[in-house]
């Protein structure tokens, strides 16, 4: 186990006042935890401090300490939050605090929510979004880091910090095309926080994410994430699919050795090692020739079958599913 | 058989980066977990889930405690309770009336006085404590001066209730902490089972999981309320823009969608229009989840994210959960059991396929743990949830448990070589 890093409350002169308070007092209790010492030294000094609801800066310290042995213990923090705001303390400081223990328990809720509480009070986000960046590098796929991010910027909502979002992301997707979260993140970006300033032409907006995943498409077709993106971008602007149908089909065809390099910004070819077809692709031109409807019905059929028995076996029981809902749809 | 079908690793295009990277590794791993041919032939035996040895890694933590590392659950207590009573009675162990005792006075050492329970003794209340509390003690708890049940203050848990409500129909999990949909889920459950769910209560917060389905199918973990001039109140919250914050996930999926299917009843309630969520997007993203072969067939929580034991829970119980709304996959032969060559036979010979309950989270570890729906709410829909199988390849998933799940000593773990857990067991179970 860990050594001590203070010494135990009971010891100290500075803290006989308090009345510290065993955890289980009448019951002799199942399942149990076999705490060391000083995290249950600790915790029965903060049982005595809630009970006599004091406030005041040693509060800081004793929080801190219980919160360093476990970052998930809600009652330590809300009690901070309380005193911090009773005794007005420096709200700099804490959140300088905050730094530190956001990178070293990234995935614990309390750091982030603490740092929430924080900000709401200082209303100062100025370097909240470097941070972010920084912590990132620890987890590129953090789901508490991506969301304060995304509070962050809806929250205070000020252009000064939304303008810098795509530059960001360029440099997540350079690290890697498949970080879901970075594709998520666009989204939120792009289409679902309001239109913001230079971003009016909707038209222009929409051209752009299309182009961007096309090409993400291109340098690694099998990467679900940006054909859930795809799919995201038509449905959201009420784009039928088939606007990308030229597109999506030299990716359900195997590969073609014969290939000759063409820059074709609009549709951009398959990298010469993609591995084809892309069962994603097949799925996608389904879902076009579902909704042509009529005739188109039996080649959508034929994909989904084709799924199902070669492409992605795994699923088969679902691509069935779409077949006989399909067929159910075309009878009625 | 498990190696009867092609194991192609997951494509990366010759384009490889951290992801497919990580995910190569774990295939590589995953695949020391299969067994092969030969080794399937000589031995003959269908595989198992190793049941005394899972009992007795629970009964050891239950009876003697839990080691010390176990001080990150301190704030979890009821969870570690729930658990370990959930999976005794999935495994059907009973519990003799003096423990059972020792257990209804713990856990009701953990409520608080202004409503609801919190995570341990002096501890503020909390939306997943009280969840956990109320659930444990509907396994181990009864009517009666004694019992447990009779002994929840039901007025305070709806005063409690209340003032973690939102404008926008959400709720914080505690006092000065989050909204997510693991709390919002863990209200209705608990409202339900002991009948204080009101109109009142649940005003808006359909809405609100509605506005948490993103993109991709799945749900997040909660959505950005924006407000008109008046702010903070239901009056001048604007339904446009209402982003979810964070990706689709699948815990956060399951809580959002059990949560929709409580609500159905209040749906009409709602004081603008109905809410609505797209069942056909959801469906593609819960079937999109289910790994490869090279990955046994296993649940992954997020596109482009390894698959983990406790998916198994959360992804494959939302198939039931989407039944439930209608969504039928009704196709082909109902019930797809046998022929995968792998039975869920205890060493008792008492194990059934259909224990569904548990749950658990890995990945998705990251503090208080996760609910499940218990046994009472889950009975009305157990009879879907057989039929829901139909859309997501059953066969694999119980291999992946039973070849990969298993730790070697005993308990369940989200994927090898890591340790065993009582939230992986009990998500797995």
């Amino acid at each position: 186990m860990a050594k001590p890093t203070k010494p135990l409350y009971s010891s100290l002169d500075e803290w006989v006042d308090v009345q510290p308070l065993e955890q289980y007092e009448k019951v002799n209790p199942l399942a149990p935890i076999f705490y060391t010492d000083e995290y249950k030294d600790a915790t029965s000094y903060f049982r005595g401090i809630v009970k006599s609801g004091e406030m005041s800066p040693r509060v800081l310290d004793l929080t801190e300490h219980i919160i360093r042995l476990n970052p998930a213990h809600y009652t330590a923090w809300q009690y901070r939050y309380r005193t911090l705001m009773s005794i007005k303390a420096p709200l700099d400081v804490e959140l300088k605090l905050m730094d530190e223990l956001a990178v070293k328990y990234l995935k614990t809720y309390q750091v982030w929510h603490h740092r929430r509480l924080i900000l709401t009070e200082t209303r100062d986000p100025q370097r909240e979004l470097a941070f972010v960046e920084e912590s990132l590098r620890e987890d590129t796929k953090n789901y508490h880091t991506w969301s304060h991010r995304q509070w962050v910027l809806s929250h205070f909502n000020d252009i000064d910090l939304w303008r810098g979002e795509l530059d960001f992301l360029d440099t997540m997707f350079n690290q890697d095309i498949r970080n879901n979260s970075a594709w998520h993140h666009r989204f939120f970006v792009v289409f679902q926080s309001g239109v913001r300033e230079g971003e009016e032409d909707r038209e222009r907006v929409v051209r752009r994410e299309l182009t961007f995943t096309k090409q993400n498409i291109s340098f690694a077709p099998n990467n679900p994430s940006a054909w859930n993106y795809l799919r995201g971008v038509l449905e959201f602007n009420k784009l039928p699919f088939s606007t990308v149908t030229t597109f999506v089909f030299p990716y359900t065809q195997p590969t073609d050795p014969e290939a000759v390099d063409l820059v074709d910004l609009d549709n951009p070819p398959p990298s010469k090692q993609a591995e084809l077809p892309c069962p994603a692709a097949i799925e996608f031109l389904a879902d076009i020739y579902e909704s042509e409807g009529g005739e188109s019905l039996l080649k959508a059929n034929q994909l989904w079958k084709s799924l199902a028995d070669e492409h992605d076996t795994m699923r088969k029981r679902y691509w069935e599913y779409r077949i006989k809902e399909s067929l159910q749809k075309g009878s009625t | 058989m498990a190696n009867s079908r092609p194991l192609r690793p997951a494509p990366d295009d010759a384009f490889p980066t951290a992801t497919s990277r990580l995910q190569a590794e774990t295939e590589a791993v995953l695949l020391d977990h299969i067994p092969t041919q030969a080794s399937a032939e000589t031995t003959q035996a269908p595989a198992k889930l190793h049941k005394s040895a899972h009992i007795q890694f629970l009964a050891r933590n239950f009876i003697q405690g839990f080691p010390a590392k176990y001080t990150s659950q301190d704030a979890s207590q009821p969870w570690l309770m729930f658990w370990t009573l959930q999976s005794f009675s999935v495994l059907q162990v009973g519990l003799d009336p003096g423990n059972k005792q020792r257990a209804i006075d713990t856990i009701l050492t953990w409520q608080h006085p202004d409503g609801g329970f919190g995570g341990g003794p002096g501890q503020g209340a909390h939306l997943l404590a009280t969840y956990a509390s109320v659930c444990a003690l509907s396994i181990a708890g009864g009517p009666g001066e004694k019992g447990g049940w009779d002994q929840i203050d039901r007025k305070k848990m709806y005063q409690f209730f209340m003032s973690l409500k939102q404008p926008d129909g959400s709720f914080l999990v505690a006092h000065h902490a989050e909204v997510d949909v693991r709390g919002i889920y863990c209200l209705l459950v608990t409202a339900t089972l002991l009948d204080i769910i009101t109109p009142e209560l649940v005003e808006g917060t359909a809405s609100f999981i509605a506005s948490c389905q993103t993109y991709e199918g799945g749900f997040s973990s909660a959505s950005q309320p924006y407000y008109s001039s008046v702010p903070y109140t239901p009056e001048s919250l604007l339904s446009s823009p209402r982003p979810p914050l964070g990706e689709a996930h699948g815990g956060y999926t399951f809580c959002a969608l059990a949560s929709w299917v409580l609500l159905q009843p209040f749906l009409d309630l709602s004081p603008r229009e109905r809410p609505q969520i797209n069942t056909k997007s959801l469906l593609r993203w819960l079937v999109q989840m289910q790994g490869s072969p090279a990955e046994i067939g296993g649940f992954r929580g997020r596109a482009n994210k390894l698959v983990d034991g406790c998916y198994s829970w959360w992804v494959g119980g939302a198939f039931g959960l989407l039944e439930a709304l209608g969504v039928s996959a009704a196709v082909g032969p109902v019930s797809p059991g046998g022929g995968g060559g792998v039975e869920m036979s205890g060493e008792e010979g008492e194990g059934r396929e259909d224990g569904k309950h548990g749950e658990d989270e890995h990945e998705w570890d990251d503090v208080d743990g996760p609910p499940f729906l218990p046994s009472t709410i889950l009975a009305d829909l157990a009879h879907k949830i057989d039929v829901a199988d139909s859309f997501f390849n059953r066969e694999a998933l119980q291999e992946y448990i039973l070849f990969a799940g298993q730790h070697p000593t005993g308990g369940l773990r989200d994927k090898p070589p890591k340790q065993a857990s009582p939230f992986s067991g009990i998500s797995i179970v």
